[in-house]
């Protein structure tokens, strides 16, 4: 997990020459007999390196909106889960000032044969939060997902349209200083995403950081302040959005 | 840290899985003691008849290695799969991941103290009777839960590189149940092997359940701390080690 260490006052999130590769082994190697056959054969580990991310070098603000955008297999998605503490570099930092909520993926670890309320404790758990804190929090999280109704159903039984929902409001709900979001907005109906934008937009004017990864420029362009273009993990574009975009636009054609 | 904020975690994912083992077999609780009581009855059988063992109480002796044995292949199989069984939490979100092996190795303690509960009336009925040592057994079963844990997180962080280790360590338990004084006395041991055959924790351990529970002897404090000593030791080193492995569990998985 990156620890929030040594980094001054004002900064959310600090990167420096941040490096990650993965290996690719050329035979796929699960078991010890794998291993052993391959000991007997004499064959040498055999890798295909893949540079998810080449000294990235960065920082976001407090109170920021930053975007990250790119090409599908930049490296956005791995930058992500750095910062959540998911995965770990293999060369540089990447350091993280306050209470983090990875929205990398709603509704991880929910158990469809337990009841909704069951669920919000599960998550909110997960989360990091204590029962208390989420006895306080479980109206709210009720109210904002509209699903007070279906409080002591089993999740099973609910459409995944409302299980989402019910993710992404127990998620709000844990308080973060900084919310790492991967294009988790296109969340239920068109109501309901309006609802979550408006949530977005309320805790962007709170003042807390938000690192933002999407494909769509536009909500890009309308919410970031500052925006990072990666192509092949590495930084191609750092700075005021709109230039970032049209940098992008650039490569693209470029192509 | 870890342990006081994720607490309620935990907890639930500790209590969920009894729920999930309880709930899933129509006998639900009464299956973990009428194991190690059949266990126990086939056992006594062949034992006592066939290989002529005549030990004091002998089907008590049984049960009691039988049960304490229990914790730890049960805990320690469940913990070598607690990683790999939960990939969402090891891959989506950043919960530390020693929770996951902490809550396998919970519940099969749970279960352990229940099994050990159900020993108390058969101790009655089988004419030992209960000694005022039995108040021994919080210290040397949080002792063992140590040991447990601390092989757990070995086991859970290798097994996610080598997904057959479950098999080679059902293989090892095997071995191990008969390494250690479960189905004979520790008397049967050859003076030549005796100083090998006693480095075995998990013998230690026998031995010193039955002195509690059966004998009404107190532990005797060198094994007391020798048991503390290892538990620590390997909680130690069972995290080193899944400190070090779990920074790739994310790509693995």
């Amino acid at each position: 997990m990156p620890e929030d260490t040594g980094i001054p006052d004002t900064t959310a999130v600090m990167v420096s020459d941040l490096s990650k590769h993965f290996r690719i082994p050329k035979e796929r190697k699960n078991t010890t007999y794998d291993h052993l056959i391959s000991l007997l054969h004499g064959k040498n580990t055999a890798y295909d390196e893949f540079w998810a991310l080449k000294d990235v070098s960065f920082s976001v603000r407090k109170g920021e909106t930053f975007g990250v955008i790119g090409p599908n297999g930049s490296g956005k998605s791995t930058l992500l889960k750095i910062l959540a503490g998911v995965l770990f570099p293999d060369s540089g930092s990447a350091q993280v000032n306050g209470k983090i909520a990875p929205f990398l993926e709603l509704g991880v670890g929910f158990q469809p044969d337990l009841t909704v309320k069951e669920n919000i404790y599960l998550y909110g758990a997960i989360m990091g939060l204590s029962r208390r804190e989420i006895d306080r929090r479980y109206d709210g999280i009720l109210d904002f997902s509209e699903l007070k109704r279906f409080e002591s159903m089993r999740l099973k039984n609910l459409s995944s349209g409302m299980t989402v929902r019910l993710a992404f409001s127990t998620a709000i709900q844990t308080n973060p200083e900084i919310l790492l979001v991967d294009e988790v907005l296109a969340v239920g109906d068109e109501e309901f995403q309006g609802k979550c934008s408006k949530k977005i937009e309320e805790i962007r004017r709170e003042g807390r950081t938000i690192v933002f990864v999407s494909h769509d420029l536009d909500t890009v362009q309308q919410l970031c302040g500052r925006s990072l273009l990666l192509d092949h993990g590495e930084i191609r574009s750092l700075g005021n959005s709109e230039d970032v975009i049209r940098d992008y636009h650039a490569m693209l054609q470029g192509r | 840290m870890w342990l006081a904020q994720y607490k309620d975690l935990i907890w639930i994912l500790t209590i969920s899985d009894l729920k999930v083992k309880y709930q899933s077999s129509y006998l639900g609780f009464a299956w973990s003691f009428l194991n190690p009581i059949l266990m126990m009855i086939v056992l006594y059988l062949v034992f006592s008849s066939v290989f002529r063992i005549t030990q004091e109480n002998f089907a008590l002796y049984l049960l009691i290695g039988l049960i304490a044995w229990r914790f730890f292949a049960n805990g320690t199989m469940k913990a070598i799969t607690s990683i790999t069984e939960r990939p969402g939490l090891v891959t989506k979100v950043a919960i530390p991941r020693q929770i996951l092996v902490l809550s396998m190795t919970l519940s099969a303690f749970i279960s352990s103290i229940l099994e050990f509960i159900v020993l108390i009336p058969m101790l009655i009925i089988l004419g030992a009777g209960l000694k005022w040592t039995i108040v021994f057994f919080p210290v040397v079963h949080a002792i063992y839960f140590l040991i447990v844990y601390g092989a757990g997180l070995i086991l859970a962080s290798l097994y996610v590189y080598y997904r057959d280790l479950n098999l080679i360590w059902d293989v090892i338990l095997q071995a191990g149940f008969f390494l250690s004084p479960i189905v004979y006395p520790v008397s049967i041991i050859p003076d030549t092997y005796i100083t090998f055959y006693l480095l075995n924790p998990i013998t230690i351990l026998m031995v010193t359940y039955r002195d509690f529970l059966l004998y009404g002897v107190i532990p005797s404090p060198v094994s007391l701390v020798l048991l503390m000593v290892t538990g620590a030791g390997i909680c130690v080193v069972g995290t080193a080690v899944f400190k070090r492995l779990e920074r790739r569990f994310a790509e693995v998985i």
